[in-house]
């Protein structure tokens, strides 16, 4: 896969999650299952002119992890409980054996507070709550509840899967397109086919802190991720 | 010129300051008079000749001119005055010279060849670490790299008999303080989990506690504890895990190795020590670099020490010996503040590096220390446009009696502040919309939001500029405008500053090459050193100026 593929699903990603404000407390205090799962994104432009792209991802909830990766494994995401009750941030670059990490004298400065309910499922209650129920219907062998309505100025139509407290579709759709999230396959995490990167194997990469990006202009993995494809978002 | 100006900020500055904000501009005859009186304070200004018996070196990393002079009007301005009259600490500073910054390979050089020639007298190339230029760039042989490795003012210091520190902002082990005491041409070995495999050079962090010269190195304050700590373990205040792969642990290490040790890695810990019955700490109060300024006391979970106590705390251990020390302090944040295109950081970060040069100050005599101020390179920082005095220098540009801001060709508001290049650019980038960039990427807006400020990959072009506001530009997230989009701003290539104080501060004058500040350090501690350079005669044309 070519970088700039890489990035169109790391902007995938942030398209179907950008809005994830916090789940109440019953659901937040809720156990959620290792899981899992096999996400398609679908991104329909409203311009003609540009293609439908469609990338497929991984998700893996545990209850001190949460990691994402690209179908090809080249990118990922991780964000891990720690004892502290701090969330540690890392990208994954398994291609490059490296992680970028976020460090925490940095993050609260960012509004980086990651809350784990917003990472472990990928739409808060107030926002289910904001769509309107209208039926339940059978998805991948699971019950599922159809809600649509309006949020922020998208029209929203989610399957939401309550047991799992993970949607198995999100449609979104706005003046620019339609951003379309699919999942694919969920089983337990113990049967996943995929299994997500362990932590030993994270902690052998290269570890890089992203304030240091601006100091490693020569570095060729910085340069790579950096400049080399760091052109038109389009 | 033999020595250069005491400078007129000075005085001026204590006519200015004193109610700018209250009371009348001073007049054509304070003006001349304030000018006339520097030029009296300058004629009894004497080269002090005397052997130092400390010598301090600060180091505002990325601390161009253009940082130093809109650091100082931003400090005025909160004091209450315009801004332009004030005067930094270090600005008061009788000698100043200019420091040409480029590497042996580098025409605008990273920190590690910069700091390398202030330490050791002796340019390399970029990214080596207290080597010469003829080992190769990641050489992973340590007996390749002790063949090159170049001696370090803090290690002659310590086989004078002096005690020694190092104190930064950045992570103990990053390049800044790195050159100080360890020897490698990757600077980014500064854990062995960074290392290569097969590399049998030791890491950055290891050399620091593994330093054996003379009871080894006094003080170390700074962050980046997790290349400290091994795998097995956590760190102490975040819980993440430590980074080394051989199982030490530098921080028990350090207090086995040294009498009279502490390590400490919060600030109430850091508050507890007693300088006179602590001869070695080690501070590690972040797992990598520590908080801005800016967000230090707002943000810091466990609390972490400023950059001013830090100086003051290792003053007063390296001061118990009565043969002097050197003390190597770093800014280290203001880099990444202009790496990450935040103005406000940048100046904050200068205004504390300040601070700590005043502590300095007051702790020490001028007589016998020699402290010197300056930077390891500059950034793309301009300050532009034609700002009535005492214009917010944060803010848009206005002109004298102007009733609203200047508007550019595009009909459009400008800040006084600005970058060449950096995250500031305001096309649309791949994690903010086209427009003003913010430091702050909510992390609400995308999974991968976990930024270091506004850190794009990718920017679609431009189209015109934004509308600005004054409170927007003035806010402390705000990235000022560049004009090429970069994921992260660069480092400057024009010479920086240096100010200096003590014996032999005199010999500072003129525009020099960045390494001669080791070799005054050095005649001024009294170490003569005859290789590599020898005696020679001197045929420059200009001898005789």
């Amino acid at each position: 896969m070519k970088l700039p593929d890489l990035f169109k699903i790391i902007i995938s990603l942030g398209f179907f999650s950008f809005s994830m404000p916090g789940l109440t407390d019953s659901a937040s205090n809720q156990q959620l299952t290792d899981v899992a799962c096999r996400y398609e994104t679908t991104i329909t432009p409203d311009d003609k002119s540009t293609a439908p792209s469609t990338t497929t991802w991984f998700f893996w909830r545990k209850p001190d992890m949460i990691q994402t990766q690209d179908e090809s494994g080249r990118y990922g995401e991780i964000w891990e409980k720690t004892a502290t009750g701090n969330i540690q941030y890392h990208k994954l670059y398994p291609a490059d054996k490296t992680a970028v990490e976020y460090m925490p004298a940095d993050s609260p400065t960012h509004n980086l507070d990651f809350d784990w309910n917003k990472l472990s499922s990928m739409l808060s209650q107030q926002e289910l709550d904001a769509l309107k129920f209208v039926e339940n219907k059978p998805v991948l062998g699971r019950s599922a509840e159809v809600r649509t309505g309006k949020i922020n100025e998208q029209s929203m139509e989610v399957l939401w899967l309550p047991t799992e407290q993970l949607p198995a579709s999100i449609i979104r759709k706005d003046k620019t397109g339609t951003v379309e999230l699919q999942l694919v396959e969920i089983t337990p995490l113990t049967a996943a086919r995929q299994k997500p990167i362990d932590r030993e194997t994270i902690a052998n990469y290269r570890q890089i802190d992203a304030a240091d990006f601006g100091d490693m202009e020569n570095d060729p993995f910085v340069k790579k991720l950096m400049s080399v494809e760091g052109h038109h978002a389009h | 010129m033999y020595f250069l100006k005491k400078l007129g900020i000075t005085t001026l500055s204590a006519i200015m300051t004193t109610g700018v904000a209250q009371a009348a501009e001073p007049g054509p005859n304070d003006w001349f008079n304030a000018g006339r009186q520097t030029v009296i304070d300058a004629e009894q200004l004497h080269p002090n000749s005397k052997r130092a018996k400390n010598v301090i070196l600060f180091v505002g990393d990325g601390m161009g001119i253009s940082t130093i002079t809109a650091s100082r009007i931003y400090d005025g301005q909160q004091k209450g005055g315009h801004g332009e009259e004030n005067s930094l600490s270090f600005e008061k500073l009788p000698y100043l010279a200019l420091s040409k910054t480029y590497s042996v390979d580098e025409q605008t050089a990273d920190s590690a060849p910069t700091m390398t020639a202030m330490v050791t007298g002796v340019k390399t190339i970029g990214h080596s670490v207290s080597v010469n230029q003829l080992v190769a760039h990641s050489e992973p042989n340590a007996e390749a790299v002790n063949a090159n490795k170049l001696a370090t003012i803090l290690e002659q210091a310590k086989q004078h008999g002096l005690s020694a520190g190092v104190v930064s902002t950045a992570r103990i082990t990053h390049a800044t303080p790195a050159a100080t005491y360890a020897h490698t041409a990757n600077r980014d070995w500064e854990g062995d989990s960074d290392l290569p495999d097969g590399a049998t050079v030791a890491d950055i962090a290891t050399q620091l506690v593994d330093f054996n010269i003379n009871g080894g190195i006094d003080v170390a304050l700074g962050g980046g504890r997790t290349r400290f700590i091994p795998k097995s373990a956590t760190d102490p205040e975040y819980g993440i895990a430590g980074k080394r792969k051989d199982g030490r642990d530098l921080t028990a290490d350090w207090l086995s190795k040294h009498s009279n040790a502490r390590y400490v890695w919060n600030k109430a810990q850091f508050d507890a020590i007693d300088p006179k019955t602590t001869d070695h700490l080690l501070g590690l109060f972040e797992p990598s670099h520590v908080h801005y300024e800016a967000d230090r006391i707002a943000h810091d979970k466990a609390g972490e020490p400023s950059l001013t106590e830090m100086t003051s705390k290792a003053i007063d251990i390296l001061k118990k010996n009565h043969k002097g020390y050197f003390l190597m302090v770093e800014g280290g944040r203001i880099d990444h503040a202009h790496h990450a295109g935040n103005a406000y950081r940048a100046l904050t970060e200068t205004q504390q590096l300040a601070s700590a040069v005043q502590a300095a100050l007051n702790k020490t005599n001028p007589d016998d220390t020699l402290i010197i101020v300056t930077a390891d390179h500059s950034h793309t920082f301009t300050i532009g446009g034609y700002p009535q005095r005492g214009n917010p220098i944060l803010g848009l540009t206005q002109s004298a009696g102007a009733t609203s801001p200047n508007l550019d060709m595009l009909g459009l508001p400008y800040t006084t502040l600005n970058y060449a290049n950096g995250p500031g650019y305001t096309g649309k980038s791949n994690v903010q919309e086209a427009g003003s960039k913010s430091f702050t990427t909510p992390a609400t807006a995308a999974w991968e939001s976990g930024s270091e400020g506004h850190n794009p990959k990718s920017f679609s072009p431009a189209t015109g500029r934004p509308l600005l506001k004054n409170a927007k530009v003035q806010g402390s997230d705000y990235l000022q405008e560049a004009i090429i989009p970069l994921g992260a701003e660069t480092h400057g290539a024009e010479d920086v500053a240096i100010f200096a104080g003590g014996p032999k501060a005199h010999l500072f004058h003129g525009v020099i090459e960045q390494n001669v500040i080791y070799h005054v350090m050095a005649e001024a501690l009294g170490f003569t050193r005859q290789d590599p350079v020898k005696k020679h005669k001197v045929t420059h044309k200009n001898k005789h100026l």
